[in-house]
């Protein structure tokens, strides 16, 4: 909130009258974010806590304290929705940093076409989620492009040994599910997590590079030694981003899993969970204790970045 | 802690006043008892003082009509089903605003906004949440004071809207039940007569595919279709008073189990196994030559399939006898509409003998009722519902259809057998009983 409480100090308003004009500005300008912000944001999760205390369906019912966050942690529907969610960010974040930061270092070269393949990489974060979700369920089904293909290259003995049928269904057999969306996400997603890191990796001086190239350092050095840890801040963004997201996965999994999250509740995620209670059941009071512990867990995974990755370096 | 301080604070800060609209309704009191007649009407309430005289013609009002946005094929009827009634009713405004998106969520938000519109669609098996929410205005007393008849709908329809206690909430505004299509050249060519009891359901899919048919029958993978299976095998999802889950029942093991064999020893498949997107398209491909589907088949197959000759049959019998599952929609009043009487008169309309004619006369739909007769070729699914069974339990159905769904899902890949998906459907139950 803002700092009225410290006019006491001397120097910003009474410093003539332009700054002041101007300082009145700055705020007014700010006040309207601020003021949507605090309605919209923390005054939607401050409602939310006070309706997870009730039963709560299209109205509110009864105070019942605590009883939905025990109901909710019991419920293995529940329990399961939060394995998933949690083994599909603990893989699909790594995969996006990485494809990101690779797809970074290359674009940021000086070759020809650099424009072209900045855009290219980019694309798919741009194209709707929904779109490329059917597509990707009619690629990966039974008689689909996927299985063919492998098929013609002569790939199916390497998947048989892998336990994989000529036929298999990745989308819709329990067993790959959830690993054939982390896939599918770790691709569309790094674009823009490769547009995060080549804005950190821009920041990297060239002077630094050259340094190291009188000392001898070859390109994968360089990499490692100078491009890696420089990056510390950039990691610390895109984890954090990457993470929330992840911890969010909804649209790809209620469209190749239905809102059960099928098949076998593989699908099944915090927020697909949330939102059948909400939307299909009325449990208002009930879909809001889930936020809220959604809310938890993100801002715990966020402070444990924090740790992680430390405060930006000072060079 | 003071609730009232909580409610000011919160909805100051807010501006979300929306959802804090029904303030302190207290559960099951108010809606189900109170006073539908009387105070409703709006503008012109046909005073309650005779006791039984409800005169439709006297009461005027603008209504607003909601259902999910109606199909090329139905949108015209229902247009003209509307202008039919302007025209007897002239008094009596009334505009459709379908909803586009999610229904439920749609419904959700104008529901805690204390705002429905006055008439709307109920699927059947949302049906006892909403009744359990108050979101509806019972209809007995309606009933009574216009003497409307409910004695000529199918029991598998009306029922899916009664209360707890036998209130009606809702009137089906047409209905459907599975039923066995099959391709008649496929069959014919095997030699097979359409199966009609479990056994020969069993025999007709080998000898089928004896003949070269990879997948004889399609078969969904979900409750809506094992369900009708269950049943004709004698078992239940629910005692008759839906107040335990009899799904673990030997009976009903059994009728999963049934089901399950058809996958496993090759009779059947799912339809993403077929490459399809639902089975009917695999009747209409010729990948397999039964399926167990509604009338929802008929326009799909005229439309993309005409070439594919198929006919309908009843579904098999089992050792419980004849079973199937009837699918309805209601049209109910919202519980917070301001034109109750008039959203009678039309809900009346809609769901009498000339309403009911006009929109099921073409064959889009099939009647609910049993003197209304329904389109040509119709037969074997509108009489279905005389022994149809509502797909339309308690509040939380989609946590135990999920559950059924899921599991079963898990023993077709090998986890688990029929005792595990009935365990795991009775557990979703049992948490939404207590």
């Amino acid at each position: 909130m803002a700092d009225a409480g410290r006019v006491r100090r001397p120097s910003p308003f009474g410093a003539g009258s332009e700054r002041r004009s101007e300082l009145i500005a700055a705020y007014a300008l700010i006040a309207i974010p601020i003021a949507l912000f605090l309605v919209l944001n923390i005054g939607s999760i401050l409602y939310a806590l006070y309706i997870s205390f009730w039963e709560w369906t299209t109205r509110p019912r009864e105070i019942i304290g605590i009883a939905n966050y025990q109901e909710i942690l019991s419920d293995r529907v529940f329990q399961r929705s939060v394995t998933n969610t949690i083994y599909y960010a603990a893989l699909v974040v790594p995969l996006q940093m990485a494809l990101g930061l690779f797809l970074a270092v290359v674009v940021n070269q000086k070759i020809r076409g650099q424009t072209f393949f900045r855009a290219a990489f980019y694309f798919p974060a741009i194209a709707s989620s929904a779109a490329i979700t059917v597509l990707f369920i009619f690629i990966m089904s039974p008689g689909g492009l996927f299985n063919e293909v492998r098929s013609l290259l002569g790939l199916n003995p390497v998947f048989q040994l892998l336990g994989f049928g000529p036929e298999h269904n990745w989308v819709g057999n329990s067993s790959t599910a959830l690993n054939s969306i982390i896939l599918l996400n770790a691709w569309t997603t790094s674009g823009t997590m490769m547009l995060f890191y080549l804005s950190f990796l821009q920041t990297i001086s060239r002077e630094v590079y050259e340094a190291a190239a009188i000392d001898g350092a070859g390109p994968w050095q360089a990499f490692w030694k100078i491009t890696f840890p420089l990056l510390k801040p950039g990691h610390y963004f895109v984890a954090t981003v990457s993470v929330i997201g992840a911890l969010q996965l909804f649209d790809q999994a209620i469209i190749a899993g239905g809102s059960g999250g099928e098949p076998a509740n593989s699908l099944t995620t915090m927020v697909l969970y949330l939102y059948r209670e909400a939307i299909r059941e009325f449990h208002f009071g009930y879909a809001a204790a889930v936020g809220i512990i959604l809310f938890v867990i993100i801002f715990g995974a966020t402070l444990v970045q924090r740790r992680l990755f430390g405060q930006a370096p000072s060079w | 802690m003071r609730r009232s301080l909580w409610a000011a604070t919160l909805t100051a800060l807010m501006t979300v006043a929306a959802c804090t609209g029904g303030s302190t309704a207290s559960p099951g009191g108010g809606g189900a008892s109170g006073s539908p007649a009387g105070g409703g009407g709006a503008s012109g309430s046909p005073a309650g003082t005779g006791g039984t005289g409800f005169d439709p013609n006297s009461i005027e009002g603008d209504l607003v009509m909601s259902g999910w946005s109606a199909g090329a094929v139905e949108a015209p009827i229902l247009e003209q089903l509307l202008e039919d009634f302007q025209v007897a009713y002239p008094n009596i405004k009334v505009r459709f605003e379908p909803v586009a998106g999610e229904y439920p969520a749609a419904m959700a938000a104008k529901f805690s906004a204390a705002e429905p519109p006055d008439l709307f669609y109920v699927d059947s098996s949302l049906a006892p949440t909403w009744i359990d929410d108050d979101l509806l205005e019972p209809l007995d007393e309606y009933l009574a004071k216009s003497g409307f008849d409910v004695s000529q709908f199918y029991d598998g329809y009306l029922n899916a809207f009664k209360g707890p206690d036998g209130e009606i909430f809702g009137l089906p505004k047409d209905g459907n039940t599975l039923a066995m299509a099959y391709n008649t050249a496929m069959l014919e060519e095997a030699g097979v007569e359409p199966p009609t009891t479990h056994e020969e359901l069993v025999a007709a899919a080998d000898a089928l595919k004896a003949n070269g048919v990879e997948a004889p029958l399609c078969l969904s993978s979900t409750m809506d279709r094992a369900l009708a299976f269950v049943y004709q095998n004698g078992g239940s999802l629910f005692n008759e008073d839906k107040t335990a889950a009899t799904i673990d029942s030997p009976e009903s093991v059994a009728g999963i189990d049934w089901y399950l064999n058809l996958f496993k020893n090759g009779q059947g498949q799912r339809p993403a196994d077929l490459g399809v997107d639902w089975c009917g398209q695999a009747l209409g491909e010729e990948k397999s030559a039964i399926i167990f589907e509604g009338g929802w088949v008929d326009p799909y197959m005229t439309d993309t399939f005409p070439e594919v000759e198929y006919a309908w049959a009843e579904m098999p019998e089992g050792a419980g006898g004849k079973a199937t599952l009837a699918f309805t929609v209601s049209y109910s009043i919202g519980a917070d509409s301001k034109n109750k009487d008039a959203s009678w008169v039309l809900l009346s309309y809609l769901t009498g003998t000339e309403g009911m004619t006009t929109w099921t006369e073409g064959g889009v739909a099939n009647p609910s009722r049993k003197d209304v007769e329904g389109a040509a070729g119709k037969e074997i699914l509108i009489d279905g519902a005389e022994y149809a069974r509502p797909w339309s339990f308690i509040p939380g159905f989609s946590e135990f259809n999920d559950a059924f769904n899921n599991a079963f899902t898990a023993a077709l890949e090998g986890t688990g057998g029929a005792q595990e998906v009935a365990n795991a459907t009775k557990e979703a139950i049992d948490s939404n009983l207590q």
